[in-house]
Parts: C-alpha cells; structure tokens; sequence
C-alpha cells in the first residue's frame, strides 16, 4: 500500500514538475557530487542575489525523487503523515500558473542508488552542471565504483548541448567522465593544469584567504569558514558567477 | 603449579578514588522496589524518533555498518555536523575539526586525557554533572569545584574562579545549560571567562548537550561561536539527549584543529570509532530531526512547568530556583523536613545543609520515589535534591501525589 502510494506520488509530482518547468523555463544550475553539495549550493544562491537575481535552492536532503520535485515547486514534505500530503498533492498544480517563478534554480542532485540521476533527469535538464568530487561515500547503494561513476556520466550527457560542466579536476574519476563530451568544460581545483586554480588557501583567525586563477586574472578573497571544501565552493561560485553573467548577455542579445 | 592471589600493593591506584555515582546507587536501591517511580537518571522518556530508526534500517540492509569507519567519524556525518554547527553560528572544518565520539562522555574523557598532565587542575563550576570529576580522577587530574551562586540563579561569580587559579590550572569546565540547576549562562558570564581563560592561558571545556531544550529565551550563546577562542575552546554535544538516543551511545566534538588532532589520537586508542550504526543514526537525526526537537522542547517545558507546580506546592519542604533549560530542577530541602525524621537521626551535615544522601534514601524508602542527592553534583550541592522532568507527565503527578502524603500537604 505504502510503496504503491509513494509511486504514484512519484510521478504525479514529477509530470507537474515537467509541465512547471515547461512553462517558467528557469535556468537549472545542477550540483552532483559526493561532497560539499550544500556549501557550493550556499555559495552559488548568495551571489546570485547579490546580483539581483531570482533563485530558488533545493533546501538540504531535498535532493532525491520526491524531495527534488517538491523543492523544484517549493512544497513541504508530508513525510510519512498521510494527511499532511493532501495539502500537497492539491496545492501541486497551481504551481503551473505560478507568477513569479525564479528564474534560476540551484539544485543539488542526490545520488544512492543506481537509476537515481537519470530519474532526477528526466525532470530537468540542467544549464550548468557540477561535478564536485567523487569518492566512497554514499557508495553503499552501487555494487561497484564504475556503476556510481556512471550516475555522474549521466548528469554531463544530460546538460544542454550549449550549456556548461564545471568539474573537479583533482579527482581522476571526475575528469574522466567528460572525456568524449563535447560542451564546454571548466574544470577547478588545486592542479596546475586547471582552468581556475585555487592558488593557495591560507588559514586566518577568522576563516581562510583563497586565491585563486582564473582566466589569467587572479582573485583574492577572505572568506569566514575554514577547510579547502570551501576553497572549492569559492572557486565554483565565481566560475558559476562568471558563466551565468555571459549566459544573461548572450540572451539579451538575442532579443 | 600453585596459583597464588595478587597481593602488590600499588593495584587499582586509579581507580580507587572512583566510585560509582550516586545516581547509579538510587537507582540500584530503587529497582528494588516494585512500585519505584525515578526522577533519577537523566533519561528522556520518549523513543528514538521513527525516522532515525528508518536510517538506520536502511544502513544495515545495506551492510555498511559492520565496518569500523574512519577514526573521526563518517565524512557525511561529519559534514551534516559542520553544516549543523553553521546553522548556529560556528564555523569549523569537518575534515579536521570536528570528532564523532562514543557518547559525550568519551569525548569529554579523550579531550582531558589529551591537554592535560596527571597533576593538573581542572576548574569546574558546581554543581554539575557528577561524572566530570571521575574523569578527571582517571586522567590524575584535580577536580577545583568554584560554587555556583545560588542567590544569583545558580549563575557564575568570575571572582570565584580568579581566586581558584593556581599555576596547575589548565582548563576550565563548565557544562552549558548546566546540569543539575538548568542555568544557562549569560553571553557576559561567558565572555568574562573567556577574558579569564585568555589571561592564564587555559582551555575551556563546553559540554552543550542540553542547549535544545531552552525554554523561555530564544538564543543561546556559545564561546564556540567567537572565531579567535577557537584555539581555546572544545565544544562537546551529544545526540542522547536532543533525539532521545541515550542508548546509542553518540556524540561529537569541535574545536581548532591542532586540538582535534592530538583529543583523535586518545579517541582511537580508547574506541578506535563510534559504533557505525550509531553514527548513521546521528546522521538520520541531523537530516530531517529538527522538527522533532522542537516537538520535545515543547513537551519538556509542559513538564517543567508541572514540576515547577509541584514543587512549588511543597514549600515548606523545597525552595527552587526555576530552571530556564535541561529537564531538571535542583530545589533546597528546607529544615522543616527534620520534623518527619526521628529525634536522634543526624539529618544535617557540618555545614548546616540537609543531608541530602540521606534524605534522598529516606525518600525513595517512605514513596519509592527516587531522586539523586545533590551532594553527587559536587559540594556545594548538599542540602539540595535533583529530580528529572524528562519522565512522563503521569509518573510526575504520581511521584508528588505520593510525597503530599508523605508531607501531610
């Protein structure tokens, strides 16, 4: 009964979902990975309202089949109160004639078993994706490496022909998966051999000063959290940031 | 061969001084009784919430939890955490700043063990948790208990501390919401501890288990939260608590990380790693447990409220400062009880104050009714009992219906 239940909750919310996005046609920034989702997504939501724009993030652990959808149309969970649903599964719709919608979303993709990044796929189809790392964890749902590097493959496959893939360069499993892939690829990270460097990172009392390369222009910035995961998160923000403002001129342009 | 008995002398010099806490003992004494009814033990009466077992269902069908995991913890708990801690206002590295321990007590034992010498002075604010100074006992630590003042709402006097520093001191320890009083120490309290801990150079230990269920105020201020302490202070929070997970034995720690470096290195050698399904557990907790933490905090301050009530009824007998946090409350026995006590019974202790173990004892013998003497929370806890609201709102009822009678009230 339950499981029966939450299929058809599945799809009902994914073809809103499909039609929502048909309508508002927002740009999707994606971010995959095993680490750091939540920080780059922080990172990427507040300098997009620094600009000025719309955004709308997926709030944390509402990243998977029912979770993603749901944020994608900014309707709480009922979690496992059948009652709470009702409210949900009848307010679903009307977010076809929403006015206002954001005009970008930040979504962060979650991955635990195989068939998870093509179900979350077939919803959306990202502008810019982001790889940020991938490692053992969450690997628990996967018989072998390859199959939860594949999940990733899928994200880079499924982003827009025109659109961008922002991916760790640190991480050989990462650089692999765009090997053959014909949009445009930044890649990040500490190697020298990366589009945007993260030239040194040095601890402060209050936090951290990154320095970055990018595009031959170097860029310093004291940020207030420590660890390098946050360098990373830095550094895709100002790539996102970077590709997003070119994204803008380009479209005004066109019209 | 000739088997022969251990007779070296020097056997057990660690743990001799070590006894077990008096909270223990009631609750021996009062399993006995069929009817007993505890306000003892510091234990939530609500189940591990649904979700969390979910979690943790879902970890072992996967067979992810027989392993050890890394030493400090599993990444993704550790990130949730540092996410968790950022939502309140502290910035800490979960690569290497933050520690997943086997309860909070393990922490707190792996944190003494590592930045202090046998010999050294611990300051400890009482009273407070009973098992702070066995710790420190393991550790050939000295326990200096600094009284909290009642008069002031069980709150700090910071000259007390300054006149307890000796050139032995190196760290103080305070438990915030402080159990057994239910203080939460003001953000003043706590900065002109901070200027003191800066002044001798010491650590500051900060055991934050209770600071979820906060009753009247809506902030809560943590020394964690000042970037340049962080060299200073180790923050300790436990799951038992906020999620009704006492039994899972889960908790973690956060400070610099030339700290967390040297507390990893004790932690290893003590448990090697929190039990993984524990820390999946944690994780359950940290993904979708907020909603139920409020849910508790609401319930926990009904019960305060009741209890307050209650003891308030009794006010020839108890004097109570109203706690603000935690779920128990620490009220004065009043001389009035000697009368209930025949002539020639020593009620009271040197320094005037009831006897608290034995009142306790005598309690639990007329009710069955067990309460922890305040004397196990240190010194200046005698004339004092502490009783917890963590129990269910009958078992409060029944436990003061059955003291009126006692007290004819």
């Amino acid at each position: 009964m339950k499981t029966c239940l939450k299929f058809l909750l599945k799809h009902y919310l994914r073809l809103i979902t499909l039609m929502v996005l048909f309508v508002h046609r927002p740009t999707v920034v994606a971010i995959a990975g095993s680490v750091n989702k939540n920080f780059v997504k922080q990172e990427i939501k507040s300098r997009l309202e620094r600009m000025g724009l719309d955004v709308r993030a997926n709030p944390k652990n509402f990243n998977t089949e029912i979770g993603l959808p749901l944020a994608i149309l900014d309707l709480p969970s009922g979690y496992n109160e059948y009652r709470k649903w009702i409210p949900v599964i009848l307010g679903a719709p009307l977010k076809i004639f929403q006015r206002n919608f954001p005009k970008f979303l930040i979504l962060s993709l979650g991955t635990s078993d195989e068939g998870d990044m093509g179900y979350l796929l077939s919803m959306l189809k990202p502008d810019i994706s982001i790889v940020t790392d991938i490692t053992q964890r969450y690997r628990e749902g996967f018989s072998d490496m390859n199959n939860l590097v594949e999940e990733y493959h899928t994200l880079t496959n499924k982003t827009r022909k025109k659109g961008t893939l922002v991916l760790n360069s640190d991480n050989y499993r990462v650089r692999e998966i765009a090997k053959d892939n014909k949009r445009k690829i930044i890649y990040f990270g500490f190697s020298e051999l990366t589009d945007a460097m993260i030239k040194e990172v040095i601890k402060t009392p209050k936090g951290q000063k990154v320095i970055i390369k990018y595009k031959d222009k170097e860029r310093e910035q004291e940020i207030q959290r420590f660890g390098k995961h946050h360098a990373y998160a830095f550094t895709i923000g100002f790539i996102v940031e970077t590709e997003l403002i070119k994204m803008l001129a380009t479209k005004k342009t066109n019209t | 061969m000739k088997y022969t008995a251990l007779t070296k002398t020097h056997m057990f010099e660690r743990t001799k001084n070590i006894n077990l806490s008096a909270i223990k003992q009631i609750e021996l004494k009062a399993s006995e009784y069929p009817d007993a009814i505890s306000l003892a033990q510091g234990i939530p009466d609500f189940d591990t919430p649904e979700f969390i077992k979910r979690r943790v269902e879902r970890a072992l069908k996967r067979g992810v939890v027989a392993k050890y995991s890394l030493s400090p913890g599993l990444p993704e708990l550790r990130e949730l955490i540092e996410e968790s801690l950022e939502e309140e206002g502290m910035y800490y590295d979960w690569e290497k700043e933050i520690l997943v321990t086997a309860g909070s007590i393990e922490g707190i034992t792996a944190t003494v063990m590592a930045i202090t010498n046998p010999g050294d002075e611990v300051i400890i604010p009482e009273p407070t948790y009973t098992s702070y100074r066995e710790v420190l006992s393991l550790a050939g630590c000295k326990a200096v208990f600094v009284p909290l003042d009642e008069e002031k709402g069980w709150g700090f006097d910071i000259e007390r501390f300054k006149k307890a520093i000796t050139e032995k001191t190196r760290a103080i320890f305070y438990c915030n919401p402080n159990n057994p009083t239910g203080t939460i120490y003001t953000r003043e309290q706590l900065l002109s501890l901070a200027d003191l801990a800066e002044e001798n150079d010491l650590f500051l230990i900060s055991d934050e288990v209770y600071k979820d269920f906060i009753y009247d105020q809506d902030d809560f201020f943590s020394l964690a939260e000042i970037p340049k302490l962080r060299k200073r202070v180790i923050r300790i929070f436990s799951f038992s608590k906020a999620f009704a997970m006492t039994g899972w034995r889960v908790a973690y720690l956060h400070s610099d990380e030339e700290n967390v470096r040297e507390i990893t290195k004790v932690h290893d050698s003590l448990v090697t790693c929190a039990p993984v399904i524990s820390q999946y557990a944690a994780m359950g907790a940290l993904e979708i447990g907020g909603e139920k933490v409020r849910i508790f905090r609401d319930e926990y301050k009904k019960r305060r409220d009741l209890i307050c009530e209650r003891v308030g009824a009794l006010k020839d007998i108890f004097e109570f400062v109203q706690p603000d946090s935690a779920y128990y409350i620490f009220p004065k026995i009043l001389p009035k009880v000697k009368e209930f006590f025949e002539k020639d019974t020593q009620i009271l202790t040197g320094n005037g104050r009831i006897d608290s173990r034995k009142f306790a004892h005598w309690l639990l013998d007329q009710t069955q009714v067990a309460t922890v003497p305040g004397v196990a929370f240190g010194p200046n806890g005698e004339g004092h009992i502490r009783m917890s609201f963590g129990r269910r709102k009958e078992d409060i009822t029944e436990a003061f219906d059955r003291m009126n009678r006692l007290f004819n009230t």
